[in-house]
């Protein structure tokens, strides 16, 4: 018979082992997906955070764009600079649109004015100038309200009527006179649609609800506008951009689109113009890089600990392995066969499993990054960096698994029968984890646990790494301390009725089983319950934070003087909102943001957590409506007393009543004085205080809006949590510990994988002596009895032991997570009971099927042959 | 009488697409305080006989009484001792617990009179087992394990001991300890059948029967 070589007989012999193939497998597919998940994860959130920069902005903030201008060009070299951003982009080789303004002209003595002068045709210059503004389909994006043909400018109505003209008729801009080829519908009394986003500053005016913006005159063709631009000396603003769609677009495709533009702005029709890019897309990049360099830090930890995790599982792997081919391994290892033959065996007997496992683990993390991290759009390089990390998983567990399986094998020979274990087992390591995690909380001491950079919050790592440091440690500890006591236990036993006996011997006669049994349960209950209860309570936190920012859920605001007792709607409050407002009292004077509030519909609407004041809001705002010669107000930020307010130039007498450490609507650092605005004189214009109208809503701002209008509202704006979380970012703080989130799932992962290798380990044993013991005398039932306390005990101890090291690990680190120093609240405690309670119960459900699992198994045995085979 | 007969035992298995017949109408009775060796070459069929008397196998064809009954899956341990060849010792326990499992899976206790727990403090310090109490069985070697698994079917004082090759794994010393101890249950009145290829064995039996092919003959193979 012709024997095939070592490399090509021993990966077949290895298939021989199906319980060590698949455990090779799983486990070095859980170590790849472990550390080839970090790569990705950090690319996705790198790409989210890109699309969630852009995705409040108008959709051409992602498109790459170069800007040619000239002020008072003359001739040609008023139609190069139209043409050349376009000419530019051709020249990389990109399809631009062009777009073509005039936003300010030069008069006779060279003074730069806003807007080009337009004069009807009854020759009265009109007091508003026009903006003049021409893009390819314009004309196919308006309301029309009358046109002819030919070419010319379209008017919006309000422009057309103030001047007179009609469609046919004429108008003089800036010097020229120009038929009038269309009216359209002012395109703010319409919904412009996405089209016109980015030319909104052209027919809004956010900043002042009085002073209409120039009137934006549409030109019906490109030379028409160049023409007009050149006669009025106005200045020619030519920007071409690519449309991309934003948001699908990952951070490596905005660097090469920002590459792009550099070379579209050294094209020949553009390089030494002066032309200039716009800096939205390049600008929501960097961010969005600053933001994943504030996750590296968290993330890299947790990735290596996880990784580090999974190692010791391929490892225990290769353990078992050993047990599976014991009687092969015992006889090399008689013949002298070393340790380093042995991993050579191992190794080439598993090495196709593990390439297996490498590859369905890199396969998994794509997928669950893809559909549940940040975003599913992934930079090339992440995608070869996780394919490193592959390779990185396979070989590293690969070796882990041989390394181990050789010195198991090796030592079942070369160590007598009933030897004390070795000195290594005897160490505790884990006080090194210990240790570690105090340096991690020394140096915590010194930082910030959440920084914020470039407006973006960033977690800390320390404040990762300490608490799973000293969870693993400290599970490690526990369970070395209670199987410590396991002999204890066994003599007590040895008293009880037979499956509590048998279950106690089973502990004991596997130590280190059971103390790997109950870490594997423990780290990933603690991590759980610790990444569970920060996430809820830093989304408590953050919630409350952007609640007292807002006031409500959301909230619209106009600075149109409106009368905020004409609002009305189902639900909702208004607040009557003063800027420039101070309070006096025996000491300085202190600027505050005064709310004018209805105190009958303020407390059902605001926001409020109990730990804001002592007393309910209800409480406090019933406060406000007391009868007294002084205006009572309630306030934070400033004791109880007398004082005189002042709005703007108008004083008012006041007494604070009542005080809480934060107040909803809070947006300043400024302390918050509430006070009922019945109470309140006439705060004229003249008096100089800044004041808005807002409506509070816990439901649809744009319903709240719809109501500031009803009352004589013109311009106004909602605000919901959305967009003040957009400006803080808080991005980087939800995705870590949406990462911890997935590691705690991956840790129970991996418990529960544990658990199967623990169960086949035992298999053999388990089933023969379970035979033997049916013809001793014991009943199946007291032997699955005997299956339910032993895996469900340790599944008790494990919850346990996770749940107490998560009250600690969520005890010392809570407080520290504030996502916002600068907004209150301090940070709130919010303890996920249901998800605790589910892992503790679902825990024991794993344990109390895998009970079953192995009574089935060793129901199916059969007596005969297994009483038969070699002891 | 007590001990076991069995008449025209018959058993077939299926290997692929053969039928391989271990027994082919065995006939043996054992009564009670006799020693019977059962002798023959590997593969004749020597421990699918003791899987029927011991309940793990059904046979195809005869009839056995055990005891008092005909069904020896039925038979507790002080009717039917086993030692298997595989021994069965429960891994989780310790030598001495694994000796004194009958006991206690029968309700046993050690302060009760006529409890099995001096018996087994005996028959360990007999076996050379006294000082590996404590140890599991894979801390201890093959042929003491074989020894707790002897000592095991005995604490009981069965009725009826089937043995499997209970001394292949064992010295001159300790085999001629086990058969003694074999030898005085018998004496006590205990059946036993002992599965051997010890020709020492042989001796000491009351009886030797020999299988051939699943056939059983009187005396031992020549």
């Amino acid at each position: 018979m012709r024997l095939l070589p070592p490399w090509s007989r021993a990966p077949l012999l290895g298939l021989r082992q199906p319980a060590a193939v698949v455990a090779v497998l799983v486990t070095t597919a859980i170590l790849a997906c472990a550390v080839a998940s970090a790569p990705l994860f950090l690319s996705s959130a790198r790409s989210a955070a890109l699309q969630q920069q852009l995705a409040p902005q108008c959709a051409e903030a992602a498109w790459p764009a170069v800007t040619a201008s000239a002020d008072a060009p003359v001739g040609d070299a008023a139609q190069e600079v139209a043409g050349a951003p376009v000419a530019a982009w051709a020249a990389v080789g990109r399809t631009a649109e062009p777009s073509l303004t005039v936003g300010s002209t030069a008069n006779a003595s060279g003074n730069v004015q806003q807007g080009v002068p337009v004069t009807a045709a009854d020759g009265a210059r009109l007091s508003q100038p026009a903006t003049l503004l021409w893009r390819p389909d314009a004309l196919a994006h308006v309301e029309v309200v009358d046109e002819v043909a030919g070419t010319g400018v379209w008017l919006p109505a309000s422009y057309a009527q103030a001047a007179g003209a009609t469609a046919g008729g004429t108008v003089d801009v800036g010097g020229t006179p120009t038929p009038v080829v269309g009216v359209y519908t002012d395109l703010f009394d319409t919904v412009p649609g996405a089209y016109w986003c980015d030319d909104e500053p052209y027919f809004t005016n956010a900043s002042s609800a009085d002073t209409p913006p120039p009137a934006l005159v549409l030109t019906t063709d490109a030379t028409t506008l160049v023409d007009l631009a050149v006669a009025a000396r106005g200045s020619l603003s030519a920007p071409a951009s690519v449309p991309v769609d934003g948001s699908t677009l990952p951070t490596s495709r905005a660097t090469e689109l920002d590459e792009l533009t550099t070379a579209a702005l050294d094209a020949p029709p553009l390089r030494g113009s002066g032309a200039t890019r716009d800096p939205r897309l390049a600008e929501a990049a960097d961010r969005a890089q600053v933001l994943e360099g504030g996750l590296r830090g968290p993330v890299i930890p947790v990735a290596v600990a996880g990784g580090l995790l999974a190692l010791v599982l391929v490892a225990a792997a290769g353990s078992f392995w050993a047990d599976r081919r014991a009687t092969e391994v015992r006889l090399l290892a008689a013949r002298g066969v070393g340790p380093v033959p042995l991993a050579g065996k191992a190794a080439l007997e598993l090495a196709l499993p593990a390439l297996v496992g490498a590859a369905v683990g890199w396969a998994a993390s794509r997928l669950l990054i893809g559909a549940l991290g940040p975003a599913p759009e992934l930079d090339p390089a992440a995608a070869a960096a996780a394919v490193g990390a592959g390779v990185a998983a396979f070989v590293g567990g690969l070796g882990a698994a041989a390394v181990v399986a050789g010195l198991r094998a090796r030592g079942t020979v070369e160590r007598p029968l009933g030897a004390a274990p070795r000195w290594p087992a005897q160490v505790p390591w884990e006080v090194a984890l210990l240790l570690a995690a105090g340096a991690c909380w020394l140096l915590l001491e010194g930082r910030d646990a959440v920084v914020s950079q470039g407006g973006v919050a960033q977690v800390n790592g320390l404040l990762v790494a300490f608490p799973l440091l000293a969870v693993a440690g400290a599970a490690v500890l526990a369970a070395r301390l209670l199987t410590a006591l396991l002999p204890r236990l066994r003599r007590w036993a040895g008293r009880r009725r037979p499956p509590l006996f048998l279950a106690v011997n089973r502990w004991t006669a596997a130590r280190a089983a059971t103390a790997t049994l109950l870490v594997a349960i423990a780290l990933p209950v603690a991590v759980l319950g610790y990444t569970a209860t920060l996430t809820a309570s830093s989304r408590a936190t953050l919630d409350a934070k952007v609640g007292v920012q807002l006031g409500a859920g959301a909230y619209a605001a106009t600075a149109t003087r409106v009368d905020p007792d004409a609002i009305t709607g189902p639900d909702g409050t208004t607040v009557l909102r003063f800027s420039d407002a101070t309070l006096t009292g025996s000491a300085d004077r202190t600027p505050v943001q005064v709310l004018g509030i209805d105190p009958t519909t303020f407390a059902g609407t605001a926001t409020w957590v109990d730990s804001f004041a002592g007393s309910p809001l209800e409480d406090l705002v019933g406060r406000l409506t007391r009868d007294s010669a002084v205006v009572p107000v309630v306030a934070s930020g400033v004791p109880a007393g007398s004082y005189e307010l002042r709005l703007g130039s108008v004083p008012v007498d006041v007494e604070v009543v009542g005080t809480a450490d934060v107040l909803p609507g809070r947006r300043t650092a400024d302390p918050v004085v509430l006070v009922d605005r019945s109470r309140l004189p006439e705060v004229p214009p003249s008096a100089g205080s800044d004041q808005s109208v807002e409506r509070w809503t816990d439901g649809d701002v744009a319903a709240a809006g719809a109501q500031l209008r009803d009352a004589g509202a013109v311009r106004v704006t909602g605000t919901e949590p959305a967009d003040v979380q957009r400006a803080a970012n808080f991005l980087g703080v939800t995705w870590t510990f949406g990462y911890l989130s997935a590691l705690a799932v991956f840790s129970g992962v991996i418990g529960a994988a544990g658990l199967l290798l623990y169960l086949e380990a035992r298999s053999r044993a388990r089933v023969s002596g379970y035979v033997m013991a049916r013809r001793l005398g014991l009943s199946r039932a007291a032997h699955l009895r005997s299956l339910v306390l032993e895996l469900g005990g340790v599944a008790v101890a494990g919850v346990v032991v996770g749940g107490l090291l998560a009250v600690g690990a969520v005890a010392a680190v809570y407080r520290r997570l504030d996502v916002d120093l600068v907004r209150p609240p301090t940070p709130l405690l919010d303890v996920p009971w249901p998800a605790v309670a589910g892992t503790a119960v679902a825990t024991l459900a794993v344990a109390v099927v895998a009970a079953l699992y192995a009574q089935h198994a060793a129901d199916r045995a059969d007596p005969a042959t297994v009483l038969r085979e070699d002891a | 009488m007590t001990g076991f007969a069995a008449t025209g035992l018959v058993k077939r298995f299926r290997r692929g697409v053969e039928t391989v017949t271990a027994l082919a109408g065995v006939d043996l009775a054992v009564a009670g305080g006799e020693f019977v060796a059962l002798v023959g070459p590997s593969g004749s069929g020597k421990s699918t006989l003791l899987a029927l008397l011991c309940g793990w196998e059904t046979p195809d064809a005869g009839s056995l009484q055990v005891g008092a009954g005909t069904d020896p899956g039925g038979q507790g341990w002080t009717e039917l001792a086993v030692v298997p060849q595989a021994l069965g010792l429960v891994a989780d326990l310790s030598l001495a617990d694994n000796v004194l499992l009958p006991a206690r899976l029968r309700g046993g206790r050690s302060d009760r009179p006529g409890d099995p727990a001096p018996l087994a403090e005996r028959l360990m310090a007999d076996f050379g087992l006294a000082h590996l109490a404590d140890r599991y069985p894979h801390q201890a070697s093959l042929g003491e394990q074989q020894r707790a698994a002897v000592a095991r079917a005995l604490v009981l004082r069965p009725a009826l001991l089937l043995a499997d090759e209970p001394t292949a794994h064992q010295d001159r010393g300790h085999a001629d300890r086990l058969l003694d101890a074999l030898r005085d249950a018998a004496s006590d009145g205990t059946a036993v059948l002992l599965a051997t290829h010890d020709e020492v064995a042989w001796s000491r039996a009351d009886r030797v029967v020999s299988m051939r092919d699943g056939l059983l003959v009187e005396g031992a193979p020549r």
